[in-house]
């Protein structure tokens, strides 16, 4: 048995930590347990599944067993999400058939097609001591325009928060959840003023923005999604000010860019499966690899990292769909980059500004009929220098109009250069290598399995 | 008045003997460009009376500010020769047949040594070098780097002794001391020549000799000039002599008696040596009676010497009488042109034993043997060696030689980058030349086509070349060898818009100010920064000033200048380390550690690289570095980009398929050896080990997946335990100063980490050359710091030498290097703090 199984003596030694969350005593309201089930019942549904984050799978049998006590359905506990706790497994929640989903924990508001009810994470706030901090810094808003974010995590005093915000800067703006899908929608979230008139996103152009919450990838997204003046973080545990500057992240995006242009192979890295809109979207980053003449291929394996993307040596650079909560793209870990499908299409599509001071973080709003869509013109100089490579780099796109030689030619290319990768390659596969391997006796191998061969120390 | 058209150039272009390919080569300031418009002027290009003050090969307007040559300028004469001269030239391949005429085609150069890879491209596309010396200040530091090109590309050089006028005028050397100046830096010159030629290679004996005529001396200021061989003639016939013998006469220790009218090789009393007697005495007759105004010796004096003084300057005296007088005796044009046309190869003779120094392909196919014979029907080949550009932005002329062939306007040809491969189409386009052109100066004129021997720009090319190529009409040719500079681009600054919604406007400039410059460096870095890299602050300068003024035209915010740095090891890695895949079926078990000494400057100079033969690279490791022959066998790969200075040697034995997964772990090796481990710089000098390696059974479970991060991983392991050092570029500065000097220098050199390693006078001169090592990180401001201690009488020259260690232990903090590791990785972007062992390191 010792061959097939991991050694008694490390089983029993191993140390296995355990987070131990707080008590959630308010079940019932902290997870709108009631709330939840009028949704279920008005509209019907009989199979249900709740979704979990890894860190709230502990309170799911309580909430299961809550809503069962309720009302009459079907329920179903889904962990361990194919790729972000923060989107709705929807291919999960298909494989049960089920009407709709409840999603707990953190979230990233992107879109799905199937009902889904929010129950958003609850934090205490003091809000008066934050809005002190900042008042050191901004008495009021004579001068120059405000706006708040907050957090999902303080939606549940979104009123408490309004007014007072409201009360002490007038003219300013306040960000407000938003989880229906309006036209004004950004991330999630609409602008609104005091007389509760909503604004796109372009309003804030000159104004400062205020995040009210804890330092993580949401914030991120609006400091570079959204071109305010400034941005700051208002930290209400700590009370804290802090001015965020993305600068430098911005600068290491422009290089990527300039490297999807380099790139002759473009790997479509799918980490993402609901929504009928990632089907569009990756049929768009294959057709803009294609009339720039690149190479793409589609990659799927699960959640990524580098030790699976590093089985693809040949590709140049990833494209990944993702939520816009995922934080791979900043990663330094991988053997080829990560970049967003906005900067993939701002590096192969001339159509677009070619040095934006401001991301597109959610690819939905690339499509058609969305924000930031444009049409597909492939890049135009035949030629040009790569900065990265000091090289020329040349757009190799397919001229169908030529005469027919020319075609044939152009095949002939295609296969020179999926067959160069390969040519590169100093093992190409089992040779037989006949008469070069000189014969050997038998030898004795490793004993044991890999964790552990028997013949090593310890 | 020209006294040529294109026409007539066009026609000489055909006749390959009688063409002239040459570049005029100095130190800084010794008066290339002002003896270059003796030549512009006698083709009447420009007036002679301007001569040596227009300076017409500097044709940007911060050349003439400065009065200091930054670009080569190429310029096309024609001229014709004299019966009497065309004798001289007996090889039957360096003239046509009864055809005087001479089509001399000259690239003036600059002398600065942040220049000299304007200098490197002006050599390639010639055949011969003018060499210029200022005989008051010797032969320079940049004089011998320039001369060591010169004839590493096999080009034939010939001397020229300016600035006689100072010497006469203002240092007033009697005639005796300016014969032994000469004699010094003639021998000086041809023990430069013998260490770096060999007289029995196929270029021959390339000594310059003054009793051959290969040697001329005058004032290049002043416009005269002259060889033996122009004064032989004035005295040929009065000795009944025969012109040769003459020339031999008047040069060395040979010495004439006037009264008893004998010649003898030994000095006494009663005879005088003659090349004092009959060329410095006349010559020093005419400067002392025009300068101390004696009206009636003057009169006497012309009539002998048959020159007659125009009525417009008949008012003239003091030095622009003397101006006249001399450039009319002794035309400095008359005495280059025969220099040139006696001494200088012409493409034909050049070719034949250029080739092989030239050319990467087989020495026999059809591109070799045209390059060979300079045969205008074989196919073309034609090398670009810099981008010159034009009034329209953003387009350059491509500037080139013609080694085969001919290139003709609406032609379609084949268009090949430095990293073309024959048989591969990476770097090559098939593009139609849209127009050939001839470079004059500050003009270009169209031409319809040009053969080979020539030098021209085409239009048309630019976009598909970066800064150098190879253009041809042989579908099987191979590239033209790329060329190799004597300076690196060490200094660096990041730009960036002031204006950042002008970043398009930069990175446009950016792109432009690549091509133009055969050196500089535009690189977008892994941070994003945008970077520019020259050889010395004042290259920055310029080209800094080039991009802001006519590359990108918008205001532009630069950092102060830095340096890249180097990582590297200190010992041996103090433990085998293991890193484990990360599904832990994989091992790997590596070692860092230094390399000997010497091995990578062997590297970076290509004595040793991936492409050798790899039993003749491990000879010859084991015999200078004393590497285990097995072990030096068995390297892997070179990194990073495959040809850097580090290397990964396997030191296992018979480990299973590892065959197999040595791809990925050359992927890894590339990986960390372009990103170290401290502040992601390239690391040098590295050697790494893999001692052992366990593999998954399964091909599935030791994929490229499982072994690149992991070996990754793994080297920087062996990084950390092997104490990492961090290297800094450093320059070698040659300081030229009078004794009183020295001692500001000292103090300079001290403040700034310097150290000076040879101090020693200028034979014949007061002037002291003092030799340094400098970091390249120390220098910035150095010239002017030591100009302010030195009364600016001290004159730097620094040039990158060599990596050395930056002492102190980068993990160590408040140490020097931690500071530099931790600036880095501000800047980049990186988390601060050290890198974590554990990260990287696996326990069994």
């Amino acid at each position: 048995m010792g061959n097939f199984t991991t050694e008694d003596k490390i089983c029993i030694t191993r140390e296995i930590t355990v987070n131990k969350t707080e008590g959630y005593d308010d079940i019932i309201t902290n997870f709108d347990i009631k709330e939840t089930c009028k949704w279920i019942e008005r509209k019907k549904f009989a199979k249900v599944c709740l979704q979990f984050p890894d860190d709230l799978l502990e309170v799911s049998c309580k909430v299961y067993k809550e809503i069962k006590d309720r009302i009459e359905v079907d329920l179903y506990i889904m962990g361990d999400t194919s790729y972000a706790s923060c989107c709705i497994d929807s291919v999960a929640a298909m494989h049960v058939q089920a009407n709709g989903v409840v999603h707990y924990g953190h979230k990233c508001f992107s879109k799905t097609d199937i009902p889904v009810y929010m129950v958003l994470p609850k934090e205490k706030l003091d809000f008066d001591a934050a809005i002190n901090t900042l008042k050191k810094i901004y008495d009021s808003d004579d001068n120059m325009k405000l706006c708040l974010f907050y957090g999902a995590e303080f939606e549940h005093c979104n009123e408490n928060i309004t007014r007072k915000w409201f009360q002490k800067y007038p003219k300013s703006y306040i960000c407000h959840i938003e989880l229906e899908d309006k036209p004004e929608r950004f991330l999630g979230r609409i602008i609104k003023d005091v007389q509760n008139v909503e604004y796109p996103i372009q309003a804030l152009k000159d104004c400062i923005c205020i995040y009210l919450g804890s330092r993580g990838q949401t914030i991120f997204n609006y400091t570079i999604s959204i071109p305010a003046t400034k941005w700051y973080l208002l930290n209400p545990s700590s009370s804290q000010l802090e001015q965020l500057d993305e600068t430098i992240w911005f600068k290491r995006r422009r290089f990527l860019i300039e490297k999807c242009k380099d790139a002759n192979i473009i790997g479509i890295l799918i980490c993402k499966l609901s929504g009928k809109q990632t089907k569009d979207i990756i049929s768009r980053m294959k057709e803009l690899c294609k009339v720039n003449g690149k190479k793409s291929y589609i990659v799927s394996v699960g959640k990524p990292n580098s030790a699976k993307l590093a089985n693809f040596p040949e590709i140049d650079i990833y494209v990944m769909i993702a939520c816009p909560e995922n934080d791979l793209y900043s990663s330094r870990d991988f053997y080829r980059p990560i970049v967003f499908p906005y900067e993939l299409e701002i590096a192969l599509n001339s159509n677009r500004e070619p040095f934006p001071t401001y991301h597109v973080t959610d690819y939905d709003e690339l499509l058609p009929g969305r924000r930031h869509y444009g049409d597909i013109k492939p890049i135009q100089e035949i030629a040009d220098v790569s900065l990265i490579t000091g090289r020329i780099r040349e757009a190799k796109v397919n001229h169908l109009d030529g005469s027919s030689q020319e075609l044939a030619e152009q095949q002939n290319w295609a296969l020179e250069s999926i067959g160069k990768t390969l040519q590169d390659r100093s093992w190409k596969g089992l040779e037989q290598k006949l008469g070069e391997t000189e014969v050997k006796k038998v030898e004795e191998g490793r004993k044991g399995i890999a964790l552990q061969y028997s013949n090593e120390q310890e | 008045m020209v006294n040529f058209t294109v026409d007539e150039i066009r026609g000489m272009m055909d006749k390959k003997r009688n063409i002239r390919n040459m570049s005029v080569i100095a130190h800084v300031d010794h008066g290339k460009s002002t003896l270059t418009d003796s030549l512009v002027s006698k083709a009447g290009i420009i007036a002679g009376a301007r001569a040596g003050e227009t300076r017409f090969t500097d044709t940007r307007k911060d050349e003439q500010d400065r009065c200091i040559t930054i670009k080569s300028t190429a310029i096309s004469m024609f001229f014709e020769l004299e019966e009497k001269d065309l004798v001289f030239i007996t090889n039957p391949d360096q003239r046509e047949k009864s055809e005087k005429g001479f089509l001399i085609n000259l690239i003036d150069s600059p002398g600065h040594v942040d220049f000299s890879s304007e200098v490197t491209a002006a050599l390639r596309v010639t055949d011969g070098a003018l060499v210029v010396v200022d005989c008051v200040s010797g032969v320079c530091v940049q004089t011998e780097t320039v001369l060591r090109q010169a004839i590493a590309e096999r080009i034939k050089p010939i001397l020229f002794m300016n600035k006689m006028d100072r010497a006469l005028l203002e240092l007033q050397l009697e005639a005796e001391e300016l014969y032994q100046t000469f004699q010094r830096i003639v021998e000086n010159v041809n023990v430069i020549i013998a260490t770096y030629n060999d007289d029995g290679g196929p270029m021959g004996e390339v000594r310059v000799d003054p009793s051959k005529g290969s040697v001329g001396f005058g004032s290049g200021l002043h416009g005269w000039a002259f060889t033996l061989k122009q004064f032989s003639e004035m005295y040929a016939d009065k000795f009944k002599i025969d012109l040769v013998k003459l020339m031999n006469r008047l040069w060395g220790e040979n010495f004439f008696n006037p009264q008893t009218k004998k010649w003898s090789k030994q000095k006494d009393d009663d005879n005088k040596r003659s090349f004092c007697m009959y060329v410095l005495d006349p010559i020093y007759k005419v400067f002392d009676a025009i300068m101390k105004f004696k009206k009636e010796e003057i009169d006497d004096l012309l009539k002998k010497i048959g020159v007659t003084i125009k009525h417009e300057d008949s008012d003239k005296d003091g030095k622009a009488l003397l101006k006249v007088v001399m450039r009319s005796w002794l035309p400095a044009g008359e005495a280059l042109l025969q220099m040139i046309a006696i001494h200088l190869p012409s493409p034909v003779v050049a070719q034949k034993y250029r080739m092989e120094m030239l050319y990467e392909g087989p020495h026999d196919d059809e591109a070799a043997i045209g390059i060979k014979s300079c045969d205008p029907e074989a196919p073309l080949m034609m090398y670009v060696s810099k981008m010159v550009p034009t009034s329209d932005k953003g387009r350059f002329y491509a500037f080139g030689r013609v080694f085969s062939g001919k290139v003709v306007t609406g032609q379609k040809a084949r268009i090949m980058g430095p990293n073309f491969t024959p048989g591969k189409k990476e770097d090559l386009y098939e593009k139609t030349i849209q127009r050939t052109i001839l470079m004059m100066g500050r003009y270009v004129e169209a031409i319809e086509d040009v053969p080979s021997g020539n030098i021209c720009g085409l239009v048309g090319v630019d976009q598909f070349l970066v800064k150098t190529g190879t253009i041809t009409t042989f579908k099987n040719a191979h590239n033209m060898k790329v060329m190799k500079f004597s300076v690196s681009p060490v200094v660096r600054v990041a730009v960036e818009p002031k204006n950042p919604a002008d970043l398009p406007k930069l990175v446009e400039g950016l792109k432009r100010l690549a091509k133009s410059d055969p050196m500089v460096q535009c690189i977008n870095e892994e941070s994003g920064e945008h970077i520019v890299a020259g050889a010395g602050e004042l290259h920055l300068e310029i080209c800094l000033k080039d991009l802001e003024e006519d590359h990108a035209c918008i205001p532009i915010k630069k950092s102060d200048p830095v340096v890249s740095y180097r990582e590297t090891v200190a010992e041996e890695s103090d433990q085998l380390c293991l890193s484990k895949s990360p599904n832990k079926h994989n091992r790997l078990f590596m070692k860092a550690q230094p390399m000997p000494d010497g091995l990578p400057e062997d590297i970076d100079e290509g004595r040793v690289n991936p492409r050798d033969d790899f039993k003749t690279r491990a000879r010859y490791l084991t015999e200078k570095y004393e590497y285990d022959v097995t072990e030096a066998r068995k390297i892997w790969c070179f990194g990073p980009e495959g040809t850097g200075p580090n290397i990964l040697v396997d030191c296992s034995k018979g480990v299973q398929y590892l065959n197999e997964i040595k791809d990925s772990v050359v992927a890894g090796f590339q990986w960390a050896a372009k990103e170290g481990v401290m502040a992601e710089e390239n690391l040098r000098g590295v050697r790494f080990n893999i001692y052992d390696v366990t593999l998954h059974t399964d091909a599935i479970h030791r994929g490229g997946g499982q072994i690149i991060p992991t070996t990754r991983r793994c080297l920087y392991a062996c990084l950390l335990t092997a104490q990492p050092r961090l290297m800094e570029p450093v320059y070698l500065c040659e300081i030229q100063c009078p004794e009183v000097a020295v001692g500001g220098i000292y103090g300079v050199l001290n403040r700034r980490r310097g150290h000076v390693f040879e101090e020693s006078q200028v034979a014949g001169t007061p002037m002291f050359i003092v030799k340094a090592y400098l970091p390249v990180n120390e220098s910035f401001g150095f010239t002017a710091d030591l100009r302010s201690n030195t009364g600016g009488q001290a004159f730097p020259q620094c040039v990158f030498d060599h990596w050395q260690v930056l002492p102190g232990d980068p993990c160590e903090p408040q140490s020097k290097p931690y500071n530099v590791v931790q600036e880095t990785r501000k800047r980049k972007g990186l988390k601060e703090g050290l890198p974590d062992l554990t990260q990287y390191l696996d326990k069994l």
